[in-house]
């Protein structure tokens, strides 16, 4: 059934299969057995199913027996689908090979009859097919179909006959050309969907793909970092070692980061007393004490606010502590009662 | 003058026909006379199938269009009203086939709006073959995508597992007849575009239908990489044939055959019900028997069941 996932129109079920049947049918030994043939086959009895079917033989018998109806009932189905059967054939079913046989020369055509008027074949089946496997079902139907066109058409020529349709001939086909159109809008869309899936997957996977990358990337970052700061750390033990063997040489060769530690705590040094993100400087802590009256021009209550709210600078973390104002504890008395007043409200 | 220069162009045609004339061939009120009958006389046989196709009154749409399909696969046939399904249906469409000149019909029978049955017999007094039919699936379903004349004669393959049995057999020829076209039936045409497949798997008829796509350049020489190269795109319908009974007669007589592994849809509807039915029923007499196992093992009573209460 599903053989026909390839996209393309109108030629479902090509490449994909197309090399597969084409191995089978070089398995294939088919024979076409004239009618006579078999007929001489069946006409000797097989013992076997006359085993069997022992009583096969009761032309009379009305259509229906009530018993073979009422047999199934012990046994349990496996699905309700489509193919229940009874597990073991049932006994009374009537068999009349004779009359079968009889009939059949009743109403059988001539046995020289030419080819051309039956344009029938057989084809061997190479091997029992799964009748619950969708796929190998339809595939042996396929190559069945596929050999008798081959043969015919190799009949056909030896005829010297026309089988195949010239492509200016045009009539009526069975499908309308409607329902054609619609077919073909179905496949379209089906190509178009599939190949929207692909493309989907395709983005995804990339998108994992980089975020490996990132990763990786980032460890052999950190590693470096690493391996640096580990270096350094060998070569000043070395050179504490060797008693700064070097002397103002080896000071000198100065790495930057050295520098720029030394920069950092000067900054610090001259920023002591103030926290980091304070950002009137320290002006705050100072006017917000004692020293009111510094104001050059401006109103004394701007520049409260100014320090109290901050003008310019980053906002936020203005009441960090920093070292020296925890160990402050100038303001703490009167802060403490003040909000225990408000507590007790 | 301009008289006498017409009247010698006259004469000139006239002479050549003459000589034409007696090369054509006769004409009857049928048709040509002379070359089919020569054919004709070569093989002595001429099929004149005609092939009645009809179903049943309140039949689902589903196997109507299934039957509407046959109908334009098969050329030879014709189609007639619905008939009521009584048990004298027999008698009636008899007669109806007798009516429409016919020699086989193929008869839809559905019941309960979900079984189809598949009458197909020889009118009239050859066998008839009443068929389950499952599996169905019509032409209209967007999936078969192929496509083939109306009209051109189908090539019909069967797997050699029909050889097999003598009901096969009987079956197999049956089948022949009926779905082949007959050769130079008037709405036949000409090419053979289409393949039809009949295959026995697991005691089934599986009928497909494929369109034979070649690609050739106009001319009707195809060489073996041409064969190689042929797929086939399958058209529909699709459907699968359940041999039940094979009768004498048409629509009756005596059983000849009768599948020893049927069982109608109707038993496995009611055991799959009978299946289902129990549930209440025994989750009442659990209920009652435990009640009763109660009653005759009773619990001791517990000694130190009110020890913490006071």
């Amino acid at each position: 059934m599903d053989l026909r996932t390839s996209s393309l129109p109108f030629s479902l079920y090509s490449c994909c299969s197309n090399n597969k049947i084409h191995n089978l049918l070089m398995v294939y030994s088919y024979t076409y057995t004239p009618l006579s043939e078999y007929e001489m086959a069946i006409k000797k009895p097989t013992p076997k199913l006359l085993e069997t079917l022992p009583e096969d033989i009761d032309m009379g018998a009305s259509e229906s027996d009530p018993e073979t109806e009422s047999e199934p009932e012990s046994e349990s189905e496996s699905e309700g689908d489509e193919d229940v059967k009874l597990a073991e054939p049932s006994k009374t079913a009537i068999y009349n090979k004779e009359a079968i046989l009889d009939k059949l020369e009743d109403i059988r055509w001539p046995l020289d009859v030419d080819w051309m008027h039956k344009l029938s074949l057989d084809i061997d089946q190479e091997q029992e097919v799964d009748v619950n496997d969708d796929l190998a079902r339809e595939l042996a139907f396929y190559t069945q179909a596929l050999e008798g066109t081959r043969q015919a058409f190799v009949k056909f020529q030896t005829m010297g006959l026309p089988f195949l349709r010239p492509t200016d001939y045009y009539a009526e086909m069975v499908k309308t050309d409607t329902h054609m159109e619609k077919i073909k809008g179905r496949l379209l869309s089906e190509k178009r969907r599939i190949e929207e899936a692909e493309e989907r997957r395709k983005a995804r996977e990339n998108k994992k793909k980089a975020k490996e990358v990132q990763a990786e990337k980032q460890k052999e970052r950190t590693k470096q970092k690493k391996d640096e700061i580990e270096s350094v750390k060998k070569w000043r033990k070395q050179r504490q070692q060797s008693g700064f063997a070097g002397g103002e040489k080896d000071g000198d060769m100065g790495l930057p980061f050295e520098n720029g530690k030394e920069s950092d705590t000067s900054k610090k040094n001259k920023r002591a007393g103030i926290s980091a993100w304070d950002r009137s400087g320290g002006k705050a802590k100072q006017s917000g004490g004692k020293d009111r009256k510094g104001g050059n021009g401006k109103r004394k209550s701007r520049e409260f606010r100014d320090s109290k709210y901050g003008f310019g600078g980053k906002k936020g973390l203005k009441k960090q502590n920093t070292a020296e104002s925890t160990n402050e504890f100038k303001g703490f008395k009167k802060g403490d009662s003040f909000q225990n007043k408000k507590r007790k409200k | 003058m301009g008289k006498k220069r017409k009247h010698s162009e006259a004469e000139l045609p006239a002479a050549k026909k003459e000589e034409t004339a007696p090369e054509r061939p006769k004409r009857t009120l049928l048709g040509w006379k002379d070359k089919p009958e020569n054919e004709q006389e070569l093989t002595g046989f001429r099929n004149r199938e005609k092939v009645l196709v009809t179903c049943s009154r309140r039949i689902n749409y589903r196997y109507r269009h299934l039957m509407l399909n046959l109908v334009s696969v098969l050329p030879h046939c014709k189609k007639d009203n619905k008939v009521e399904s009584k048990a004298t249906k027999g008698a009636t469409l008899n007669e109806l086939v007798e009516l429409k000149s016919c020699s086989s019909c193929l008869f839809f029978e559905c019941r309960k709006h979900k079984d189809l049955y598949l009458w197909m017999s020889k009118c009239p007094n050859g066998p008839s073959v009443k068929f389950l039919v499952n599996a169905v699936h019509t032409m209209e379903e967007l999936k078969l995508t192929g496509n083939h004349l109306k009209g051109s004669r189908p090539l019909l393959t069967f797997s050699s597992n029909f050889d097999k049995d003598p009901h096969w057999i009987l079956l197999k020829e049956m089948i022949t007849q009926i779905f082949g076209t007959p050769k130079e039936h008037r709405k036949s045409k000409p090419y053979h575009d289409h393949v039809f497949v009949f295959s026995i798997v697991d005691d089934h008829i599986w009928f497909r239908n494929y369109q034979i796509s070649c690609p050739h350049t106009g001319a009707d020489k195809i060489d073996r990489g041409g064969l190689e190269k042929m797929t086939l795109i399958e058209v529909g319908p699709r459907f699968c044939l359940n041999p039940i009974k094979i009768f004498g007669g048409s629509f009756g007589g005596p059983t000849l055959y009768e599948n020893p592994f049927y069982v109608s849809p109707n038993q496995i509807r009611s055991l799959e019900k009978r299946q289902k039915a129990g549930k209440y029923a025994k989750k009442v007499k659990a209920k009652t028997r435990r009640k009763a196992h109660e009653m005759t093992n009773q619990l001791e009573t517990d000694e130190f069941a009110d020890m913490w209460k006071e």
